[in-house]
């Protein structure tokens, strides 16, 4: 080991504090890069190999029901490789022992196993026998949530009917990695299940001999950028069928969410680290400036020894280095380590045959050369500093540096009313700018990530709020099958426990304005409905009136439409003539591109008398009624899917806020780190700088604490400065998130209420505190005797 | 504090066998070994020594930034060596003013800046710039160390030190890190505090010649006092010549 490096381990050991603050927030950074691009891989490659073991369907084309031999010419479609033909109902499922009837999606299958589109990966059991048609296979999630087992029977109510149904294996499909009922964001495995049966008994049950009601389809490879125009074409040949909605897997609900959260973690996985590796090379720059200026004689002497101007570069580079490699080795560790419990998160929303965190060397080793490089860029002006000293300059002691004022003191009036403590501190931190620029810097990240883990927490409450207490407001939701009469809401009226029923019709159709098209459907709902209430951004309600569309921001978006516009409307049902129709209100919506109109209005449209394609009760809270109003649901004719209101936010809650709440945690970790790292790091070098001077004010009868409190003044405007800086970042940084996972489905309110403000500030505020702790520590310990003695 | 009435009331500090060891490790430095002696109001006492001697750190106990390892230092009638910390402290800030060789100005402060970080903080302070005008600097009080030269420093730090009215002046070397002729200046304006305001003051030089301006002189060797002289006729520091 060289002279020279002996001394760096020695100056490095010697601050050990000081260092591990620093390595500390590179560690982090590595840790979040390697963690996030870990899952990003994970989840990528898990993705990709699902697809391909499932041949995932490039689209779906969902319509009332087609003769085979018609959606056979889909096929032939140019650009079309490969289409399977399927039927697909939604159901209600009646499981002894569980109170509320609960929904499914039934899918038809080949009665003999053959590698399909959207085929099944089996996990327990086994695929159909040839023992008897009524088997089924369940999606696992459902089953492992139920106990079901193969060779259990269950009852399904398939097109009226109660059917009893043989479990025979349980199964994950690539369509459902993230598994979403009707109109839900989170996967609800209790409530909401998939029911795979034999295609011949399908025919039966629903009556569709020789038809289906979907079509998946693959492309032929290189036709994805054209999957529109198939679509289109399709949607032509098919139109006589009444096509309800035609999906690219890009629209594709689980891959949407899947391919989200994947381009999310991609985009994190730049961000989080920048952030955190910016910050400390900030720092290190802050220190290495120092060491710099610390060590001038040595410097000095060094050079008259005649050590190169290269070797004492590198030396001081050096320091630099080692911290980075200290932080990229500590971040290596880390970032596995919560790349595994990320995964494992993952594992809780998303389902695949198999999930793991790898060890991909290649991260790791980006991860060390970024770690180098911004240690490397953080050393920079310290060590550069050292190359322009002339040897016999450097010997000799730094001259004073030239006193002079500060902007402040032009204010004269605020000046002389300050003590001279606080002139002292005003100037130090005027004066110091690249330390103070430095310290700010580094509080304004950490504000920005706290103040984004609030605003995220804070959004995803004030979505469930909106969407489910405000909007929707009821408790219980049947819809049916097919449409019903006016005696539908009497019968419903007549449940026990119902306060109140109100009607819904959903009518799916084409809307058309202009060049703009889209698919979607209008909610008719009563004059002055109270169980689903639209409402506008403050949130107000907006009232149904007795003519034209309530239209959500999303859609009118799309469509260009803007309030007072008419648009086009082709009922997917019906007479499909095309309508046109106003648009009287635009409504916020943060699921979905929601239409609401008078259900009056639109049956008279449809030229119908009054039909309801569901009801929306208020149940009052007896728990005995509500369990006579589930007995009487689960034969209640007609019923495709009953939903509660209160099951659906209590799952939202559980899962959305459950796993927030470890974000959060997460967040305020890692920006604690930040906020004492830096504060360490500043306000500690300021300590040793200024010993003399301390241990002055010692003599001259200042305590422990008011010495304290001139260097708690002096990290406190910088950590002030910098929070305030930093809350519109954070701010800007969540407004970008939501823009970025920005969807039809799914749009992420940007919510800040004064309540994030005062957590972020007294966060920011409690680690200056705390990191404060540690240097009036130091403040006790010092030796001012001796430092007073030291001859500098 | 102890309030038996020992001391007279002539007799302003008191040091009663006073020693003084310091341990790095291994090794045991005795700095002081059985120091007695009074320092009187009003006086100025000189104390010469060589380098090594323990000058300062008779100095730093006198002055509360250090405790004795043995005996007792009574400053009236309040014994110093069973002060706490804390109490040191406050022993400081009403009570002690402090000059150093190398004089310690807050780089960041003006030098009238620099007066009032003692005077905010002490009881029965004098207006900063009045103190300023006692060392002939009130010209240069918006000024900041850098800007000044070695003697004006050393004037505002005697500036900083005699502006809270205290009981007692200690100077490690004033005139240490200043030529011959400053440090005259600087002898001056001790003396003349000396006789205007009555303060008592403590100076430690290895300078026998300035010496002789003060009213008593002690003699230091190997931290023990080998001679005690009472100058009669103190000489002007204007008339002491090398
Ligand atoms: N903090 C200390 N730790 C160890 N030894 C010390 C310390 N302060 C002073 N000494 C020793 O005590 C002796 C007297 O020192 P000091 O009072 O500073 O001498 P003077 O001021 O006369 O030059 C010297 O030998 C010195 O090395
Ligand atoms: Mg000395």
């Amino acid at each position: 080991m060289s002279i020279l490096d002996r001394k760096l381990r020695r100056e490095l050991t010697s601050s050990l504090g000081l260092l591990l603050a620093i390595v500390s927030i590179m560690a982090v950074g590595v840790a979040c890069y390697i963690s996030m691009a870990s899952n990003y891989r994970n989840l990528q490659e898990a993705k990709t190999r699902y697809y391909a073991q499932c041949r995932m369907a490039d689209f779906s084309i969902e319509l009332k029901k087609a003769p085979l031999a018609d959606l056979e010419d889909v096929g032939e479609l140019p650009g079309v490789a490969e289409i399977r033909p399927r039927i697909q109902f939604f159901a209600t499922v009646d499981l002894d022992g569980f109170a509320r009837p609960l929904n499914g999606q039934v899918l038809s299958l080949p009665d003999r196993r053959e590698p399909v589109i959207d085929d099944v990966v089996l996990r327990r059991g086994s695929y159909f026998t040839d023992r008897r048609e009524n088997e089924v296979i369940v999606n696992d999630a459902f089953a492992a949530h139920h106990r079901l087992q193969p060779g259990q029977w269950i009852h399904l109510v398939l097109n009226n009917r109660r059917q009893e149904m043989l479990i025979v294996g349980t199964a994950i499909s690539s369509e459902f990695a993230y598994l979403l009922g009707p109109g839900a964001i989170v996967p609800d495995p209790e409530h909401f299940g998939v029911f795979y049966i034999k295609n011949s008994f399908a025919e039966d049950a629903f009556d569709f001999d020789g038809a289906a009601n979907q079509v998946l389809g693959r492309l032929a490879p290189g036709m994805g950028n054209r999957t529109g125009e198939t679509l289109d074409r399709a949607e032509r040949i098919l139109a006589p069928y009444g096509v309800f909605s035609t999906t690219p897997a890009r629209d594709q609900a689980s891959n949407r969410f899947l391919s989200q959260e994947i381009d999310g973690l991609r985009a994190f996985a730049v961000v989080m680290p920048a952030i955190f590796l910016g910050v400390a090379a900030a720092v290190i720059n802050v220190l290495l400036s120092r060491l710099a200026e610390q060590q001038r004689t040595v410097v000095g002497t060094l050079k008259a020894l005649g050590y190169t101007n290269a070797q004492v570069f590198f030396h001081f580079l050096k320091f630099g280095l080692v911290l980075g490699v200290i932080g990229a080795a500590l971040g290596s560790a880390m970032g596995y380590g919560f790349g595994g419990m990320l995964t494992s998160q993952y594992r809780q929303f998303y389902e695949f045959p198999e999930l793991n965190n790898h060890f991909y060397t290649d991260l790791h080793l980006t991860g060390l050369a970024i770690s180098l490089a911004c240690a490397a860029l953080g050393s920079l002006r310290g060590a550069r500093a050292v190359l322009r000293l002339k040897p016999a300059e450097a010997m000799r002691p730094k001259p004073p540096r030239i006193g002079h004022s500060v902007v402040l003191e032009r204010i004269g009036w605020l000046w002389t009313r300050l003590s001279t403590g606080w002139r002292m501190v005003l100037r130090g931190t005027l004066r110091n700018r690249m330390r103070t620029a430095a310290g700010a810097f580094a509080a304004a990240m950490g504000a920005a990530v706290l103040t984004n883990g609030f605003m995220m927490a804070q959004g995803t409450n004030y979505l469930i709020d909106f969407q489910f207490e405000w909007v929707q407001r009821s408790d219980v939701d049947l819809t049916f099958k097919d449409e019903r009469g006016r005696e539908a809401l009497w019968e419903a009226q007549a449940l026990p426990g119902v306060d109140l029923a109100e009607p819904v019709l959903n009518v799916a159709g084409d809307f058309r304005h202009g060049p703009y098209k889209k698919k979607g459907g209008i909610t008719g709902l009563v004059q002055d409905a109270r169980l689903t209430v639209p409402r506008d951004l403050e949130a107000k309600p907006i009232p149904i009136r007795a003519v034209g569309l309530t239209m959500s921001r999303k859609l009118a978006e799309i469509l260009h439409v803007e309030q007072g516009d008419v648009v086009e409307f082709q009922p997917t049902k019906g007479l499909r003539d095309w309508l046109a129709l106003p648009v009287v209100e635009i409504s916020e919506s943060y699921l979905g591109t929601s239409v609401y109109a008078n259900i009056e209005y639109m049956s008279r449209l449809l030229k119908e008398e009054m039909i309801l394609s569901g009801v929306q009760l208020a149940t009052d809270n007896d728990p005995e009624h509500r369990a006579a109003l589930y007995r009487e649901l689960k034969t209640f004719p007609s019923l495709e899917a009953v939903n509660s209101r209160a099951d659906m936010v209590a799952n939202l809650r559980e899962t959305l806020i459950q796993s927030m709440y470890v974000f959060i945690l997460i967040f305020i970790l890692f920006a604690g780190i930040v906020f004492f790292g830096s504060i360490l790091n500043a306000s500690l070098i300021s300590l040793a700088e200024r010993r003399r001077e301390i241990a002055t004010l010692r003599v001259l009868g200042y305590g422990p604490w008011e010495v304290g409190s001139l260097l708690l003044r002096e990290s406190m405007i910088t950590t002030v400065v910098g929070a305030l800086a930093g809350m519109p970042l954070g701010y800007g940084l969540s407004w970008l998130t939501a823009v970025a996972y920005e969807s039809e489905l799914f749009r992420f309110p940007v919510v800040a209420t004064s309540a994030t403000w005062i957590a972020t500030g007294a966060l920011a505020v409690a680690f200056g505190l705390s990191a404060h702790l540690f240097v009036q520590w130091a403040v006790h310990r010092l030796d001012w005797l001796e430092a007073l003695q030291a001859k500098e | 504090m102890s309030s038996t009435p020992t001391a007279p009331t002539a007799v302003l500090l008191r040091f009663e066998r006073v020693g003084k060891t310091f341990t790095m490790g291994e090794v045991a430095v005795e700095a002081l070994r059985d120091v007695s002696m009074e320092i009187h109001r009003g006086e100025i006492l000189a104390v010469l020594g060589p380098s090594g001697s323990g000058k300062s750190t008779i100095l730093n106990i006198a002055g509360g930034l250090d405790t004795a390892t043995t005996g007792e230092i009574w400053f009236r009638e309040h014994r110093l060596s069973d002060f706490s910390p804390a109490e040191l402290t406050c022993y400081r800030r009403d009570t002690v003013g402090f000059v150093f060789q190398f004089y310690n100005l807050v780089a960041n402060l003006t030098a009238r800046e620099n007066v009032m970080v003692s005077t905010e903080i002490s009881r029965h302070p004098m207006d900063p710039v009045e103190a300023l005008r006692q060392v002939e600097l009130e010209e240069r009080m918006d000024h900041f160390p850098a800007q000044m030269s070695g003697g004006e420093q050393q004037r505002v730090a005697i500036a900083r030190a005699l502006a809270k009215n205290p009981a007692l002046l200690l100077c490690d070397e004033p005139t240490g890190a200043l030529d011959f002729a400053t440090g005259k200046r600087v002898l001056r304006l001790l003396v003349d505090l000396k006789n205007r305001l009555g303060t008592t003051v403590i100076i430690i030089t290895h300078n026998a010649a300035l010496a002789q301006a003060a009213d008593r002189i002690i003699r230091l060797r190997s931290g023990q006092i080998v001679e005690t002289h009472v100058n009669e006729a103190p000489t002007p520091p204007e008339e002491i010549v090398w």
